[in-house]
């Protein structure tokens, strides 16, 4: 009966009530909407996965064991749907007569597929030229051999006489490093790089050109039984790992020895389950921090009331209600809240996903968004119990209502202050800054082919310190500026203050405290948005230049391999409305040594803006200062750093490389002068690639023809550009362009929906700014409506009244604002700095969204003032009232 | 102001609260005028009406029916000026300290920070209170902060000083304090003075005793000021 009775008198005095509710309602909401979004990741993670591979396994049957016994047995296996067997054969090398020259080609590997494998495994073959089916050479074979669509190419066989075939088709063979594995190597064992000439033969033929040879040379043919697997798996990439691979294992075991199992969906699982623990990373990171905060801004409203509570509760005692009946009070106070909280936040948690991420559903299933959903409304009921029983109880008994007034007065210093608590948190958290920022540093360990991962939790105490350090700074400064500051305090408030200015001066000085907690939540808030917005705009940033780097430009126009354009076909896509410029590059084979890599030729007066070459992709100085060099001296190049370390290169030493030559088809020495390491670079592959000077190479090797052209369509319209130029070129080459090239890029976590998340997060990053900006400086003025009455009962004017308050605002807002950009700042910096690994490639520097930041600033700057203009509207109304209820 | 011209002058005043069935009638018809240098206890029970009318008296609120005028008066601002005003209930600022309180008044009008403190000191000096200057209202007893409310009403050499049930809230020698405090005040600045309050002893220290009964104003005849219901 009490309680209801209690109730009713809360309802009846609804604001404290409401805006608690809906403070806890908006960490709730924040849990849930980024639980959810992480859940989702997570599945998208595995479902990306499962995307990228072409052949989910690759049973490799033993010597001497029966291929179609292996067949059987996997073919027969639960979860896998479709098999194919794939023969591979060994040869000395590949030769071909073309334009009355001879070419060969060192060792290399020719498959045989059945006539439905291009159906069954449409990722791992991709036509470039001619049919789906017949003899088919892979791009850089058909490279080497200058070979195309009707060349006879020989195929050598150890100790056979060599046979020969008419090409059909050229092909690119996009997941080579997974189809020539060698199945079976350690978990951990250094990658074998795929061989550098293939050929595809139909199986028919594969049979009549090698099954001699493994009659003869048994070693030099084996085959594999490419599997294709149910994909109905877990959500989770870690969970999904442990159900392949643990399944492939099984499978093994089945085998007897008869087959080893290629695990390609559990390594690429593998590899998506530390994504995965870098999203985990990311939502701790950045969202906890928010429901931190709002946690914080509900516990400062609620003690915003505290001192009417602390009435109401000495009231009750003197009425006999007993420690335990008030206790019971609170707690039922503290149900109702949280789960009114829970609810709300819910509710708002499923329409923030909907907006973001076009789901009602908190999850990857409804089960995961139930559970994720419970979680957050735990949460909520626990900061409830917090802000509201917890301080009831301890009231009820500690204080005495006459305690309970001193709002204001001489507070002694805190004992953290006293003892610099915050500096040496701040000081704690740049040295595990310094400890994670150091070179090798992993967040995620993520061993290869081990089941068990983790996460450096320890990591996590450079930002958790930061903040608590940045926010009790942030006190600090405050709290003393307005202790110590009030001569020129004073000064600063005599234009707007007129005489009042000594008085208000004081008054700031008095309340402190109360300002400095206003100040530092709002600083926080404005930290917690700037630096997610920061980062959010340098990873999306990143992933642009990522695209960028992969597709090469906005759009890129990639000639068959061997195919040449002339400098003529650039001239004409620059008249294709909507380009901009055209950069032209050529695109060549080097040998360094035994290895062959990918030799770029560019202007380099111009390929620095046109490929929007960052920093980031050279060392020794800015992208600029470094393709100067290679403007200034002509047979300059750029190396990778492997290849810079494996030759221990200097800058100037001359190098020796051979290059094709144009007129003999043979490779010839070329003498280079080592300039600089360039580690990216726009289309190149991530290990090994070099870049020097076009018209060196074109005099070098006799041919100056172009392979790539990038098209710079200011960003615009790219999709729309690309469309023209193919309407263009025709079949005669490819195009990409960049929007396209974004969704199939990068890693698992690039693919995560992080647009939806930024909005969210960006949303709940204003909510929590315009809150602490607005809502704790109004309930703040609203507790000192009373100090309002008594001046205006003595006749201060509504101008007068406003001198205080917009005083107070000021602090608050300058205040917050100020210290929230600098420690946003350095927080932006430490989070790019620990989560180093989900950028791809690094940022060279932070991206500023400045229109955020600005509309930021303006919304709290706003909410604040509305709150002091309500603060002193409510000035006008008659004293009587306030100062009567004393 | 001539001798002999009302500081406060009611006619017919009435104060409604609320409208309809609930209305409550806080003041009725009250006619009455305040002469210089007057001594007024303002006399009843709670909820008599007597804070209701001090409060139009001191123009803090505006009466439902009738006129209140200030013929004394006309030209200046009623606050901060010739009438000030002591609550019953704590009424110090909390942020500002004892001198800084009783200076806001003068603050208020404009003189000078320095001046105003000057003027301060002198109030606080006149009843004894020096040794609470830099005092926060906190740390006063609430004796001491009703005698700095005096002298922040005494700050600005007022014509009127209007005390709504000061000692309310006292024992009865701290009363008898602050209540010599308040005669005192206004004797040596020459004001005029009204006390709400239901405490005979301290009526007992003024001359004129008006009493208020269910917001009817009943006056003794004949005074020298005139008040009728």
């Amino acid at each position: 009966m009490l309680g209801v009775t209690w109730m009713r008198g809360l309802i009846r005095r609804p604001g404290r009530l409401a805006t608690v509710t809906l403070g806890i309602a908006l960490a709730v909401a924040m849990l849930a909407t980024l639980g959810g979004f992480l859940g989702r990741s997570k599945a998208t993670m595995t479902q990306r996965s499962i995307g990228i591979v072409a052949v989910d396994w690759q049973v490799e049957t033993a010597p001497g064991a029966d291929p179609t016994t292996v067949a059987n047995a996997v073919a027969g296996d639960a979860r896998v749907h479709a098999t194919e067997t794939v023969n591979f054969g060994a040869t000395t090398g590949f030769g071909a007569t073309t334009s009355g020259t001879v070419q060969s080609t060192g060792a290399g590997v020719v498959l045989g597929l059945p006539a439905s494998y291009r159906a069954t495994f449409p990722g791992e073959v991709r036509t470039l030229l001619g049919p789906t089916n017949g003899v088919l050479l892979a791009q850089q074979t058909a490279a080497n051999l200058h070979a195309g669509i009707g060349d006879t190419i020989t195929i050598g066989r150890t100790g056979l006489e060599p046979v020969t075939v008419r090409v059909d088709g050229v092909v690119d063979l996009p997941q080579a490093d997974s189809l020539f594995q060698k199945v079976g190597l350690p978990a951990g064992a250094q990658p074998q790089a795929p061989p550098d000439n293939v050929l595809l033969l139909p199986a028919s033929l594969w049979h009549r050109f090698f099954d001699p040879l493994a009659a003869s040379h048994p070693d030099q043919v084996h085959t594999q039984i490419h599997a294709r697997l149910d994909h109905r798996l877990p959500s989770d990439p870690a969970a999904a790992f442990t159900t392949v691979t643990g399944e492939a294992r099984n499978l093994e075991v089945r085998l007897a020895g008869a087959g080893t199992v290629g695990d390609n969906l559990g390594a690429a699982l593998d590899a998506a389950r530390g994504d995965a623990l870098y999203a985990q990373a990311l939502f701790l990171f950045l969202g906890l921090p928010g429901a931190v905060l709002a946690g914080l801004l509900t516990a400062t409203f609620a003690a915003s009331g505290a001192q009417r509570r602390r009435a109401d509760q000495a009231l009750l005692r003197t009425r006999g209600a007993t420690l335990r009946t008030i206790t019971a009070l609170a707690l039922l106070e503290t149900a109702i809240v949280g789960v009114a909280a829970g609810v709300i936040g819910i509710g708002a948690a499923m329409v923030a996903s909907r907006w973001a991420f076009q789901t009602w559903r908190l999850g990857a299933t409804t089960l995961q968004g139930v559970a994720w959903s419970a979680s957050a409304a735990l949460v909520g009921i626990a900061i409830a119990a917090l802000v509201i029983a917890r301080p009831a109880r301890r009231d009820a008994r500690a204080l005495t209502v006459a305690a309970s007034r001193r709002a204001v007065g001489r507070p002694s210093t805190p004992r953290w202050q006293r003892y610099g608590l915050d500096y040496l948190l701040l000081a704690a958290a740049a040295a595990v800054y310094w400890l994670t920022s150091r070179n090798g540093y992993q967040l995620v360990l993520a061993p290869e082919g081990v089941p068990a991962i983790s996460v450096s939790y320890w990591a996590f105490a450079g930002p958790a310190l930061l903040w608590l350090g940045a926010g009790l700074l942030c006190w600090r400064i405050v709290e003393t500026f307005l202790r110590r500051g009030r001569r020129p305090l004073r000064r600063m408030l005599r234009p707007t203050s007129g005489p009042l200015a000594g008085t208000v001066a004081a008054s700031l000085g008095r309340q402190r405290r109360l300002l400095a907690r206003s100040a530092t939540l709002a600083a926080l808030a404005v930290a917690f948005a700037a630096s997610t917005a920061t980062f959010n705009a340098t990873y999306k940033h990143q992933a642009g230049v990522d695209a960028v780097l992969t597709n090469g430009a906005d759009v890129t126009v990639t000639e068959p391999p061997g195919v040449h354009a002339g400098a003529t076909e650039a001239t004409r896509l620059a008249a294709i409305p909507g380009v901009r410029h055209v950069e032209a590059l050529q695109h060549r084979y080097a040998y360094v040594g035994a290895d062959l890599q990918d030799l770029y030729g560019v202007n380099p007066t111009t390929i620095v803006d046109a490929g929007k070459l960052q920093d980031a992709y050279v060392t020794g100085g800015t992208a600029h200062d470094v393709f100067s060099t290679l403007a200034k001296t002509t047979d300059a190049i750029l190396v990778s750093a492997e290849t810079a370390h494996d030759f221990q290169l200097h800058p100037g030493d001359k190098i020796t490389l051979r290059l094709q030559d144009a007129h003999t088809k043979t490779y010839k020495p070329v003498t280079f002068t080592y300039a600089g390491v360039a580690k990216e670079f726009p289309t190149a592959p991530r290990d090994s690639f070099l870049v020097a000077n076009a018209a060196y190479i074109a005099k070098a090797t006799g041919d100056a023809g172009i392979n790539t052209f990038l098209v710079d369509t200011s960003g615009h319209n790219t999709r729309t550009v690309a469309a023209r130029i193919r309407n263009d070129v025709g079949t005669t080459a490819t195009v990409t362009d960049l929007a396209s090239s974004q969704r199939i890029v990068g890693s698992s976590l690039t693919a995560v929906d992080l647009r939806g998340l930024t909005r969210v997060e960006l949303a709940f990053a204003f909510a929590l700014a315009a809150a602490a900006g607005g809502l704790a400086l109004w309930l703040g003025l609203e507790e000192r409506q009373r100090t309002n009455a008594i001046a205006t009962a003595l006749g201060a004017n509504r101008r007068q009244i406003g001198t205080f308050v917009h005083a107070e605002t000021a602090v608050v807002t300058v205040a917050g604002l100020a210290l929230g950009a600098a420690t946003g700042w350095v927080l932006t910096l430490v989070l790019v700095t620990v989560l180093t690994g989900v950028f791809d490639p690094p940022p060279a520097s932070l991206t500023i969204p400045w229109t955020y930041l600005a509309t930021l600033a303006a919304t709290l700057t706003l909410a604040a003032i509305a709150a002091a203009h309500a603060a002193v509207r409510s000035a006008r109304r008659s004293p009587i009232a306030t100062l009567r209820t004393g | 102001m001539s001798p002999s011209e009302a500081l406060v002058r009611c006619e017919g005043v009435s104060r409604d609260f609320g409208t309809g069935h609930t209305v409550v009638h806080a003041v009725r018809e009250a006619t009455c005028q305040i002469l210089p240098g007057s001594r007024i206890a303002l006399v009843g029970s709670s909820g008599s009406g007597k804070s209701t009318l001090l409060h139009l008296l001191a123009g803090l609120d505006q009466p439902t029916t009738g006129t209140i005028t200030w013929p004394a008066l006309e030209g200046a601002p009623l606050r901060p000026g010739p009438i000030a005003v002591v609550f019953q209930a704590p009424s110090l600022l909390p942020p500002l300290d004892v001198i800084e309180n009783v200076a806001l008044p003068l603050v208020l009008q404009g003189v000078d920070d320095a001046k105003a403190r000057t003027a301060a000191r002198i109030a606080l000096d006149r009843l004894g209170l020096t040794d609470l200057v830099a005092k926060l209202p906190e740390e006063l007893s609430g004796g001491q902060a009703q005698r700095v409310a005096v002298a922040r009403a005494l700050v600005a050499t007022p014509a009127l000083i209007l005390a709504d049930e000061p000692t309310g809230q006292l024992d009865s020698e701290t009363a008898t304090e602050v209540t010599d405090a308040l005669l005192e005040s206004a004797r040596s600045v020459g004001a005029a003075l009204v006390i709400a309050t239901h405490d005979t002893a301290v009526a007992g220290h003024l001359d004129q005793h008006w009493m208020m009964t269910d917001g009817r104003l009943l006056v003794p005849e004949p005074a020298g000021d005139q008040c009728s219901a």
